[in-house]
């Protein structure tokens, strides 16, 4: 007589808040800000096309400390998340094979944050010159 | 020079479960003599000869080539006969048996359903053109070979299974370690059996569950980077969705 009864343990529902699961998560919620960046700008094109006095106002909020210190919050959520994406960047790529050799997935990695560092450097440079210009 | 031969003792902590008498299983404690040299495997070995001769679990070859003795240990997916004593003192050691898997006894899971998944793949090269004895054997480069290899260290421990928490939520997904002995043959310039193994992989059971967590790779006792395996085949699986339309007319 077979005396099989398999057990299955059910997943805890916050396996997500736990280690080594709570470095995942965070990522994904850095994610979710970048989100509410993308809101803010798009807010900002809505009171552009509504006119001088609504496109004021939400300078004035942009100028607020309140907004400050959310940007200061979404800008470190977002240079998190471009740290932690470059990082699983090799994971998502095909094997690379340089001579016979397998290209290390650190290489990607840093290869990748460096152009990521020097495309934002070049957009904040062109910036400060289109600034200074106009 | 270390004396490694000076015995102390370890509690072990293991989930027992035995499906006649137990409605749930439950911890049990047992306290191990052990040397520095003694890895988890030996300790469940000595258990079984002088302590309870009914403990449940899988082993073989002792040396981290055969996979049989994944389980839990102090929560993490890990093989018994490579994780050692020495590392994990004074404990107490929990063992369990592998997370996301059903417990058949004791750390001893169901390896039915993981075994399917293997075999759903077509885990054999599939030969683009069929070659005769008389015309020789397939060729191939050590770059060619390159491309594959790390995936073919696969020894289908799962412990990658039971770290993923998609494969948690969803045991109909598909999982890392098929998808990397999937890459191991779709990947092998022999091969092409590519879109047999596309069409397997499809949808949300396929490789569409994953989530980019990525503990599957950390976990692998081998190095066989599934995470990797998992995420080139969902661009392979994107790619084949905008290409179907095209091969159909092609084909017809």
């Amino acid at each position: 007589m077979s005396e099989r009864r398999p057990y299955l343990r059910p997943q805890p529902r916050t396996w997500w808040a736990h280690p080594p699961y709570r470095a995942y998560t965070i990522r994904e919620l850095c994610g979710v800000a970048l989100a509410v960046y993308g809101a803010i700008l798009l807010a900002g094109l809505v009171c552009l096309a509504r006119g001088p006095a609504a496109f004021e106002s939400y300078r004035a909020f942009l100028a607020s400390p309140l907004s400050l210190a959310l940007h200061l919050l979404l800008l470190a959520a977002a240079l998190w998340h471009m740290v932690t994406w470059f990082r699983i960047l090799p994971k998502t790529m095909p094997k690379l094979v340089w001579h016979g050799k397998l290209v290390p997935q650190a290489l990607m990695t840093q290869a990748a944050t460096l152009l990521a560092v020097g495309c934002s450097v070049a957009l904040l440079a062109l910036v400060v010159v289109v600034g200074a210009w106009s | 020079m270390p004396d490694t031969t000076a015995k102390t003792t370890i509690e072990l902590r293991i989930l027992r479960y035995c499906p006649s008498t137990d409605t749930e299983p439950a911890f049990g404690s047992f306290q191990v003599p052990y040397s520095d040299d003694m890895s988890v495997l030996q300790a469940l070995q000595e258990i079984k000869a002088t302590l309870d001769g009914s403990l449940a679990f899988r082993w073989s070859c002792r040396m981290a080539v055969c996979g049989s003795c994944g389980m839990m240990i102090n929560g993490e997916p890990k093989l018994a006969c490579n994780t050692f004593l020495r590392d994990l003192a004074p404990g107490p050691v929990t063992v369990e048996p592998l997370q996301n898997f059903p417990i058949e006894r004791d750390l001893v899971v169901t390896v039915g359903d993981f075994v399917k998944k293997i075999e759903s793949i077509y885990p054999y090269v599939m030969p683009k053109v069929p070659k005769t004895v008389e015309e020789g054997t397939y060729l191939q480069t050590p770059s060619q070979m390159e491309a594959y290899a790390s995936f073919a260290d696969c020894i289908n421990c799962m412990l990658c299974y039971a770290a993923c928490p998609q494969y948690g939520a969803n045991p109909d997904f598909i999982g890392p370690g098929a998808m990397a002995l999937l890459q191991r043959y779709s990947s092998d310039s022999r091969d092409g059996g590519q879109q047999a193994r596309l069409d397997q992989i499809r949808g949300e059971d396929g490789v569409w569950s994953c989530t980019a967590v990525g503990i599957c790779s950390e976990v692998c006792p081998k190095q066989v980077d599934p995470a990797n395996a998992v995420n080139q085949n969902k661009s392979n699986s994107a790619l084949d969705f905008f290409l179907s339309g095209l091969r159909k007319e092609s084909v017809t």
